[in-house]
């Protein structure tokens, strides 16, 4: 039971652009990338279900003391990347 | 400048046991600097021009190694996963 509960776990696949130890850039690109895939969505009118993936990757690979802290900062309108 | 050649040409005609000390080293000192230039020019963490291409990591296709040297990792495998938008 354990074992198969082990197995359906997944976690970020490797990703060609970040292929070595610091993966700070990965993070960063796919938190980015999930807002900016949110952002234009919407502006389309169509569902946001293909962000999912980016919003996983991001989960999984952030400290969630940065993604708390970039939460806080696109709210104040602070957020150095551009969305 | 060329004077201090013509010094160092006159003691390797003397001693001419030196001459793979002067490959060794510029060989050392060459490969140290190409490296540099292919980190200057090839890393996808650089960009020299941010205005036009503010996140050079973006054009790497999804199977492209930047690595030099790749163990264990079969790029040739690789799919591309990320959605579009």
């Amino acid at each position: 039971m354990l074992g198969t509960d082990l197995q359906n776990y997944r976690t970020a696949p490797f990703d060609a652009r970040f292929p070595n130890q610091n993966q700070t850039r990965n993070c960063w690109s796919n938190y980015v990338d999930f807002h900016r895939c949110q952002k234009a969505l919407d502006a389309k009118g169509v569902d946001t279900a293909p962000c999912e993936w980016y919003r996983r990757v991001y989960k999984s690979l952030c400290p969630m003391s940065w993604v708390q802290k970039w939460d806080d900062q696109r709210d104040e309108g602070t957020f150095p990347g551009k969305i | 400048m060329s004077s201090m050649l013509k010094v160092v040409g006159k003691q390797l005609k003397n001693h001419p046991a030196l001459i793979p000390l002067f490959i060794f080293i510029g060989g050392g000192a060459t490969m140290s600097m190409m490296y540099l230039a292919r980190l200057a020019l090839k890393n996808p963490d650089v960009s020299w021009d941010r205005k036009n291409n503010p996140e050079p990591w973006n054009k790497l296709e999804h199977n492209q190694q930047y690595k030099l040297f790749a163990v264990n990792m079969d790029y040739t495998k690789l799919k591309k996963d990320r959605p579009d938008f």
